[in-house]
């Protein structure tokens, strides 16, 4: 396959994978440390949307699903699929822990991208394409402009019924 | 004989596979049998219970896996190593969890 249509394919199925599984764990309903609580906050104030700031801050305080993605990826290109992938489910799940979260997301993300990448292979999708895919999904989220990616997470958040209680 | 070699990958692959399997379901076992939980109680997403599936059975895998890497496949194409490997990660698990990895105090960050 091409080398930029596979990037532009992995990003796509990169960003699907991490925002959804995310949401659904429930990083937009409340911050789960003090940190993520302090970025929420700060997004909100410059414009965005608080549960799209508690994702933010989230992402940013411990390794969910976006980290789990990524290492996941980085996992199955140097050390093969899927046992990279069950490896660096491991290594995420021990750094969830230490970082104050359950690890569920980040688990989740990293075993869901080796089972993505697995299928991804018959169609000539390679695990470096995921690495730099997933880069430019996170990019997204987090180094653009913060209230914009904010709303939507918010908006999504809202759709799946994770929306955060909190003001 | 030409088709030798095709077999052998495909048995070892199967014996992989199968060794992944026997890691999860003995570490599920073993753990229901020392009375650990099979899931977390709901919501999942907000509970720090240690539970037979999760994070049990991902641990094994995990270590399973580096085993394998390292080039450690035990004496029976990795199946004696999976079942050993599920049966010490669940009595880990039950016994050594809370100390290696203890729930954080709770923080007031949600006023």
């Amino acid at each position: 396959m091409n080398e930029l249509l596979g990037i532009a394919i992995a990003a796509g199925i990169s960003w699907l994978n991490f925002v959804l599984i995310d949401t659904w764990m429930g990083l937009p309903e409340s911050p789960g440390v003090k940190g993520a609580d302090f970025i929420g906050r700060s997004v909100q104030k410059r414009g965005g949307d608080l549960a799209g700031g508690f994702f933010q801050g989230n992402i940013v305080c411990s390794p969910d699903a976006s980290a789990g993605t990524l290492l996941g990826a980085i996992g199955c290109y140097l050390i093969g699929i899927p046992e990279g992938g069950f490896i660096a489910a491991l290594l995420v799940y021990i750094g969830n822990r230490l970082c104050a979260d359950p690890g569920y997301a980040g688990t989740t993300g990293a075993l869901s991208i080796t089972v993505i990448i697995f299928l991804a292979s018959f169609i000539g999708l390679t695990p470096q394409m995921f690495i730099v895919g997933m880069i430019i999904a996170i990019t997204t989220i987090q180094g653009i402009y913060h209230p914009a990616s904010s709303k939507l997470l918010g908006k999504l958040a809202q759709k799946m019924n994770r929306y955060t209680k909190l003001s | 004989m030409d088709y030798y070699p095709f077999i052998m990958i495909i048995h070892v692959d199967m014996y992989v596979f199968w060794s992944y399997v026997l890691a999860i379901v003995s570490a599920i076992g073993v753990g229901l049998l020392v009375r650990l939980p099979l899931l977390p109680e709901r919501p999942i997403r907000h509970s720090w219970t240690a539970s037979a599936v999760f994070p049990t059975a991902i641990i094994a895998m995990g270590i399973l896996a580096i085993f394998f890497k390292l080039g450690v496949n035990g004496f029976y194409y990795g199946l004696d190593l999976a079942l050993a490997i599920g049966i010490i990660t669940a009595l880990s698990v039950k016994y050594f969890f809370d100390s290696i990895f203890p729930k954080p105090e709770t923080e007031d960050s949600h006023e």
